[in-house]
């Protein structure tokens, strides 16, 4: 055993030896495949984050929410629904929600507008509580700034700000502002008895698609959303998110590889001369491979590191700043949420995999004929 | 004598990474008890808000709320409207086959006779 | 020692590019002392000395190294026998540029996983002999001539193979380097070590301390004197 480790030490050394000779070259070729490394697990890794996240807090959602459609576009419900839906059994409770856009002329921001559904702790009239983002956005300076809100040109409407939610629950809460019932129908001219959707409370959850479909009978036009199909949407973003990021990944990899391949298959002739004289000093087949090996694991193995330590660092200690832009689009508000560090073991492994094994391969393929040679004839 | 290896930095160098791997590790389950219970406290407000979506995306109606919007939300305003939005492409298509892909018809035929 | 019976090299066989390197090639070496191979340019020399280090294989007859066939051995055996019986200098020295001298004289020690503080040691033991301590570490491209084909020697050396195999060994150098040769290959014969080598220069056939001198021609061995 120690001899076969010193073996590999001495093979890892001439290795680092013959690489040093183009320092340069493969200080840049590392520092290029931890860039791409860098890239993916910084998707991988922020992507991860959002989906843990997204799970437990969508989890809390309620059971069922239900809408009204005319004409294939979502209209305002009425309240008879509310009734109608009550009275299904197993139904525990069903509130009409009611939410909206606000578009802000003078930022070029989307707000959330809603009312906090009963029995959750309204704000008083004229006051409201908003997301964290909107302060942001509007470049409030003092933390008693009132919100003033214009519907068209000429039009302000006051809020008196209770409460700001806190960037901990920023992901859900960013671009909300939650006002009094009276308030918001005033505000968007909405008359009594007209809801945005209806949300559904219960008593047993695998009882739901038995109330969908009795629903369903009790209001034909509507159209139901489960709990599930929420957490599935979400599941189905990070999910389809991901698959792209894997294809992207192996591509990348595959290029890389390919690119190595490339710069070797030619095998100067300089380096099969090489590989010829170690043969004829005394290494066999399995030493020039195994150096070969040292060499392939030694630049992707070490770009592995580097670029996903470097991923880490970037999304959990920096909040991934430079996934930012990207993500915000042309979103005027963008939540500044926190990130858990979530590592799925088996993605990890995935690019791992993906990152070692093409390139070893390539540096491995071109040399595999020369190195299993006489060494009489590599020499030639 | 002889110069140093070559090997003796950059294994010390692996050493160190797989170091501060091991060091992001145990930042991540450091942080563990922390971040669930952020996270249930912002479970806890989308359940006394009712809230139903994350507010990655609020440029638009079917990305703010993905959740709540199916294959006809994004042609509300135009039967060809095309995504003009960044995010349009980091968002998938609703899937098909839930209930009320389109919603109920008024006939009352169900997702699976239309798909039949 | 040392024994070729029969030994046939051909390259190319059957084909129009044939070449026949070596026909019928009768030799045996003693152990011990210095044996020269003299020839002709395109005599097969180089060939000779390939097959005796069992770099190549014959296409026909045998080698037998210290009583044992070799020439049907698998390569692994062979590989084993190469690194430890045999040090080979080649004619244009062939040393890895961008290395250093230590560990282009190190190199052959790789494979055999042992203890790199001791085998630096006898490296570098065998440079000063040879009078290239100060050299160890500068990369080979900056030797001169004699200096490169010492470091050869030192490689050749570094796993105490008790043959060493030199292929033109003075041709590339300036003639009165030859001189200097010879007194190492003296104090290799002195430690024991036998020696084969060819050459066409005739200052070295004529060498005091050479035993033997075998002739080639056209691929075959003729009578030698000694």
């Amino acid at each position: 055993m120690k001899h076969w480790l010193r073996r590999q030490r001495a093979l890892a050394d001439y290795t680092l030896a013959a690489a040093a000779r183009r320092k340069g070259k493969n200080i840049a070729l590392v520092a290029v495949f931890s860039v791409v490394v860098f890239a993916v697990a910084s998707a991988m890794f922020f992507a991860a984050a959002l989906r843990t996240e997204a799970r437990a807090v969508l989890a809390a959602a309620p059971e069922m929410i239900v809408q009204k459609l005319t004409l294939g576009r979502q209209e305002m419900i009425e309240a008879e629904a509310i009734e109608a839906l009550r009275a299904i059994r197993g139904v525990a409770g069903a509130e009409g929600r009611l939410w909206g856009y606000f578009y802000d002329r003078i930022n070029g921001a989307n707000y959330t507008i809603m009312v906090a559904p009963a029995g959750e702790a309204a704000p008083a009239p004229g006051h409201v509580r908003i997301g964290e983002a909107i302060p942001k956005a509007r470049g409030f300076t003092y933390a008693t700034a009132p919100l003033f809100l214009s519907r068209h040109p000429g039009d302000l409407q006051k809020f008196v700000v209770d409460q700001t939610f806190g960037s901990e629950s920023a992901l859900v809460s960013a671009d909300l502002v939650v006002m009094n019932e009276a308030d918001f129908r005033a505000f968007f001219a909405l008359p009594a008895g007209k809801f945005t959707d209806i949300a559904v409370r219960v008593r047993n959850e695998r009882e739901i698609g038995t109330i969908v479909e009795k629903a369903a009978r009790v209001l034909p036009e509507a159209r139901f959303v489960t709990r599930a199909e929420i957490g599935r949407t979400y599941e189905k973003l990070f999910s389809w998110r991901e698959g792209i990021l894997t294809a992207l990944a192996g591509a990348a990899m595959l290029a890389f590889a390919i690119f190595a391949a490339e710069k070797a298959s030619g095998l100067s002739a300089e380096e099969a001369r090489e590989i010829g004289i170690l043969k004829a000093i005394g290494w066999d087949t399995r030493d020039v491979i195994a150096m070969k090996l040292w060499e392939g694991a030694l630049i992707s193995g070490g770009a592995f590191l580097i670029g996903t330590l470097a991923a880490y660092g970037h999304v959990f200690l920096a909040g991934g700043t430079l996934f930012a832009p990207v993500l915000k689009g042309w979103a005027v508000l963008y939540p500044d949420f926190p990130l858990t560090p979530a590592i799925d073991a088996l993605q990890l492994t995935t690019l791992g995999l993906l990152t070692v094994v093409p390139y070893t391969a390539a540096v491995l393929v071109p040399i595999w004929r020369v190195a299993s040679a006489d060494p009489d004839r590599a020499m030639r | 004598m002889s110069a140093r290896r070559p090997t003796t930095p950059v294994f010390a160098a692996f050493g160190l990474l797989l170091a501060l791997a091991g060091g992001a590790a145990v930042h991540a389950a450091a942080r563990a008890p922390a971040e669930a219970a952020r996270i249930a406290a912002s479970a806890a407000l989308v359940r006394d808000l009712g809230l139903t979506d994350l507010a990655l995306f609020t440029e638009a109606r079917f990305t703010r709320h993905p959740a709540l919007a199916d294959l006809a939300t994004a042609f509300m305003d135009a039967p060809a409207a095309l995504d003009h939005f960044p995010s349009g492409s980091l968002m998938p298509p609703p899937e098909p086959g839930q209930i009320g892909q389109y919603g109920q018809s008024a006939l009352g035929v169900s997702a699976q006779e239309i798909a039949r | 020692m040392i024994t070729l019976q029969d030994v046939a090299k051909f390259y190319n066989e059957g084909r129009p590019n044939e070449v026949r390197a070596l026909e019928g090639v009768n030799l045996a070496l003693a152990r011990g002392g210095v044996t020269v191979l003299k020839g002709p340019s395109g005599s097969g020399k180089t060939t000779l000395l390939s097959v005796i280090a069992c770099m190549a294989r014959p296409s026909a007859g045998r080698v037998a190294v210290a009583g044992e066939v070799v020439s049907s051995l698998p390569e692994r055996y062979l590989t084993e026998l190469r690194r430890t019986m045999f040090g080979f200098v080649f004619q244009r020295f062939n040393l890895i540029r961008g290395l250093s001298v230590l560990d282009n004289v190190l190199l052959p020690s790789v494979p055999l996983g042992g203890e790199r503080g001791a085998v630096a040691a006898r490296a570098m033991a065998r440079l000063g002999a040879l009078g290239l301590a100060e050299k160890a570490q500068m990369p080979v491209e900056y030797l001169s001539g004699g200096e490169t084909q010492r470091a050869a020697i030192a490689r050749a050396l570094i796993n105490e193979a008790p043959i060493l195999i030199a292929d033109e060994p003075t041709a590339n150098l300036d003639g009165h380097l030859t001189g200097r040769f010879l007194e190492i290959v003296a104090g290799l014969k002195a430690e024991g070590k036998t020696v084969i080598m060819t050459s066409h220069d005739p200052r070295i056939w004529g060498a005091a301390g050479v035993d033997r001198v075998a002739v080639l021609e056209d691929g075959r061995v003729g009578a030698g004197g000694a």
